[in-house]
Parts: C-alpha cells; structure tokens; sequence
C-alpha cells in the first residue's frame, strides 16, 4: 500500500521493472527488485563481500586488569592508613580511583551492584556469572577481614565522590546517625529480596538507584540525575550519606570488618588527650579515643587533625605540649 | 587481663579464619559455575524492526531512547551477504519521496545520513539500475533508530539489515534499559563466545 507512490520511482530504477517494461507501471504493486541477494560470483569483477563489523566486547585482559586494579587500590590504601598515616595521599589516591573507576570506567563493574550478581548466581543455576564479577564482590570482602573498611575509603568510586565534596562536615548525633544506619541492611535485604525473584520479574534495583551513575556516564534520566546531586549536596555537610545510611556493601563490609585487627589507629597519648579526632570525624567512628573498625571509612581526617601526626607534626614552631598546659 | 585478651584474639582468629574460609568456598562455587563474560545481544528473530513477516508496526524506536549510552551502543548492521544491493535501497533512500531529475529519490532515509552508497564496479550512466550498490553503514553516525531496518525487511527488501549491540559500546547494565523495554523481550544475556557474538540466538 505504501510503496504505491513509490512505485513509478523505483520501477524506473529497478533491475526487475527494466525487464517487464514500464506499461504496466500504475498498475504493479512495489516488488523487491531482487529476490535472492547476489552473492560475489554473481557479481564478478573480483568483487569480495565486505566483512560485517562485528565489534568485540571490551578485552578479557582488560576486565582482568580491572580487578587488579581494584586490589592494587586496596593494598595502597592499607599501605597509605597503616603506614603512611597521610590525609593527603589518601585524597590522591580516592581521586584517582573516583577517575579511573568513576568516570573512566563509567562505575561498573562494583562490588555494590555485584551483590545482586552474586545473588542470583547462587540461587538461579541457569545464571552465568562473570569471573570478573566474582572476583570484585570478594576482594574488598577479603581485605575487610583483616584491615577493615580499605575499599571505602580511597577505592570506591562512589564513596570518593562523596569524600571530596565534604566540606564542612557536621556531627551527626549518635542516635540519629545508628537509627540511620540500619535502613542500609533493610536496603540490602530488598536487594537480595529483588535479585532472587524469578528471572522474569526480578529486578536490579541498587544499579537502578544507584544515585552516582548517571554523573559518572554524563546521562541518564534526569530524576537519577538529580538524586545525585541531591546526594552530593547533602554530603556538602552529612559526611558520605549514601556510604552510611544506604550502602548495601558498605553493611557487608562492617560485618567483615568487625574482625579486623588493622587499619586506621589513634595512638593514644599520654599527654595530649585533645579529642581532635574525635571532632574531626565526619562518620561517628571515633568512639573514646579509638577507631570503631566497622564505622570507619578510611578518610584518614584524624590522622590530618592530629597534632601529633603529619604536617602539624612536621612544623618547626609547634607549641611544646608542657606550654599547652 | 592477658589471659582474657589473649582468648579474645584467639576467637577472633577462628572467626577471621571462618570468614576466610566462607568467602573461599562461595567464591570457589561461584568461579566452577563461571562462564567468561557474558553479553547483551539482539536476536534479530524476535526484533519487530527486522522481524521478517510482521507488518502494520511502528517503526520501533525504544533501542535509540532507552539506553544509557548518550548515542545508543544499538547499531544498525548490514549483513553484506543477504543485501540485495539494488539500485533503490528502500533502507537508503525515502522511496516516498519525489523522484528527482537522476531518476531516483531526492530523499534519504536515514535521518543522520549514516548509510553510504556505492556502485560496485562500473556503474553504466545510461542504466544505473543494471548495476549492484554496496551499502555500508558508518557506526559512527549511526543511533539504531531503526527506520533503514523496519524499511529493509520483507516485502520491500530482503532484511539484510538489522540491529546489533556493539559490544564495545555496551557498559552491560545489569538492568539493561532496552531490555526492560522492549516488547519482544528481544534483549538476553548471552555468554560472550566469539561465534555467538554478533550471530542470532545461541541454539
């Protein structure tokens, strides 16, 4: 019906009009002009079919050098809080990552949203699961049970994110901030609820909601986009909100790194018990006088604040403590 | 005081050992079950823009609005070897439109001018239609939008064209966008072997 119009132009032009003649051009109906595609000995001429643009997905070696990656982070990060006692390189390294990991790699693969991949291979063995995937949602895991939260801190992309925008940060009090923090387990359980639904009906919702991935890609739908900038105004002064109140991984990660026996340390000191830390804390993790494994995010703000560590330290006119007192 | 914390460190080595040792079994069942990468694809048989024998149907645009890729990682693709390579691709010109002084459409159809049109071998002036036309697609310009494939399926072409994911486009959402979108529930998963790359629906 709609090739009628058309029919006078292409019966001009076709292989198959050329050979029935133009008389009965009003009449005819559009008709392929061919039926069977000429292949190169019809053609001749030494005509070689083109190949078909077949793109491949990204490298195996690539993905592999991504979870690489992701553990060579985590090892600076330990290095960077266990040894190096340094704000300044942790900044370095979390803005490195929130570049390599965030808008390089456009936020996937995490260990976030591989919770619901994890879940759904255990429970749907028709699901294939990627090595690679595997490999990022236990990584972090791993270092969790001996260095506690590494991955937070200068690793993820999201929690970089939000790390760096915290300016002025504001305590949050304890009770709020423990009520708070119990919607990041209801989270995580409508994640696994979610994921192990049938294949049909089931549902990805921390990549859904994942409110940094659309400013990681530079598109997505507006209302997402907007969730994210919303969250990082909040985190302006809420330090990290999505990491404490909302992180799925992040509720994994404090069960692991409650059997951690390294990672951010305050040393005590005799003489200068100032609290410093305490105040400089954005997370509520500093509880009297000691990093609470489970709570801290590897943001190494008390190491910047402590006088005793770091540039302060360094600084040839620092008051003796004697005169403080 | 030493012997209390001694036997708080000595439960919390059993507990980080346990902890060890179930993140190295899931993680060991999970690699046995693993299948290398795994990727979105199209099958072309459930696609309605390149579905051979379905009519009456909009042109299907949800490839192009849905996904999260700013130019949809959805690429229109020519299958060389089913092309009929006719003289008026109905994919490459708007055969509605007028026919200008050349004898052929003055217009295209592609709305981003992706599809480039060239005579193979020596193309007679006299009789341009007795001649085979190579149409390549430039995936650059290309959005998947779908009007060259809706256009080139049956009966006015052969269905050569149709629509693919580039897979070096393809972040590979887990909640792939067009897949929840699509009607057809044309979009799956696929594990990422090179001869279903890019082939229809693994058997």
């Amino acid at each position: 019906m709609i090739w009628r119009r058309a029919a006078l132009a292409l019966l001009a032009a076709c292989l198959l009009t050329c050979l029935t003649g133009a008389a009965c051009a009003q009449a005819l109906q559009y008709e392929r002009p061919v039926e069977r595609a000429p292949q190169e000995k019809d053609i001749g001429g030494g005509y070689a079919t083109p190949k078909v643009q077949k793109p491949l997905p990204r490298g195996a070696w690539l993905e592999i050098l991504d979870v690489v990656l992701l553990a060579a982070a985590m090892g600076v990060s330990v290095w960077i809080v266990v040894r190096k006692r340094s704000r300044r390189w942790l900044v370095a390294l979390a803005t490195a990552s929130l570049a390599y990991f965030g808008f390089y790699r456009e936020g996937c693969v995490c260990p976030i949203g591989s919770i619901q991949n994890v879940t759904v291979a255990l429970t749907d063995p028709t699901y294939h699961i990627p090595m690679v995937v595997t490999a990022t949602f236990f990584l972090p895991l791993l270092v969790a049970v001996f260095y506690g939260r590494a991955f937070c801190g200068g690793v993820c992309a999201l929690g970089a994110i939000q790390e760096l925008v915290l300016l002025k940060p504001i305590q949050v009090p304890r009770r709020l901030d423990q009520a708070l923090g119990l919607l990041k387990y209801a989270y995580l359980a409508a994640a696994i609820w979610f994921a192990i639904l049938p294949a049909i009906s089931r549902d990805f919702v921390i990549c859904r909601y994942d409110p940094f991935v659309s400013l990681f890609r530079r598109s997505g739908f507006a209302h997402m986009l907007a969730l994210g900038a919303g969250f990082l105004v909040l985190g302006m002064f809420v330090g990290r909100p999505y990491c404490r109140y909302l992180c799925p991984y992040g509720g994994l990660l404090s069960w692991f790194s409650r059997l951690a026996t390294r990672g951010v340390t305050i040393t005590p000191d005799k003489e200068l018990d100032c609290g410093l830390c305490t105040e400089a804390c954005p997370y509520g993790a500093i509880d009297q006088m000691r990093a609470v494994r489970r709570k801290c995010l590897y943001c190494a703000r008390c190491y910047a604040s402590c006088p005793r560590e770091g540039p302060l330290a360094r600084a040839k006119d620092i008051v003796p403590v004697e005169e403080l007192r | 005081m030493s012997k209390t914390l001694s036997r708080r460190r000595a439960i919390g080595r059993v507990a980080r050992g346990a902890a060890v040792t179930g993140i190295g079994l899931t993680a060991g069942f999970l690699v046995k079950k693993a299948e290398g990468q795994v990727v979105w694809q199209i099958d072309a048989a459930k696609c309605v823009n390149s579905r051979l024998g379905e009519f009456g149907v909009k042109v299907c645009d949800l490839c192009v609005k849905e996904c999260v890729v700013t130019q949809s990682a959805v690429r229109a693709v020519n299958e060389f070897s089913k092309c009929g390579r006719c003289c008026v691709c109905p994919s490459y010109f708007n055969v509605k439109s007028a026919v200008g002084r050349d004898g052929l459409p003055s217009e295209k159809l592609c709305p981003r001018d992706a599809i480039q049109r060239k005579p193979i071998g020596e193309a007679d002036p006299n009789d341009p239609a007795n001649n085979f036309y190579e149409y390549v697609i430039d995936e650059v310009k290309c959005d998947g939008c779908g009007k060259c494939v809706m256009a080139c399926k049956e009966p006015a072409g052969l269905g050569s064209i149709v629509l693919r994911v580039r897979h070096d486009l393809c972040v590979n959402c887990n909640n792939c966008a067009i897949s929840t979108a699509c009607p057809k529930d044309a979009l799956s998963l696929w594990p990422a072997l090179k001869a279903v790359l890019g082939e229809s629906a693994p058997a």
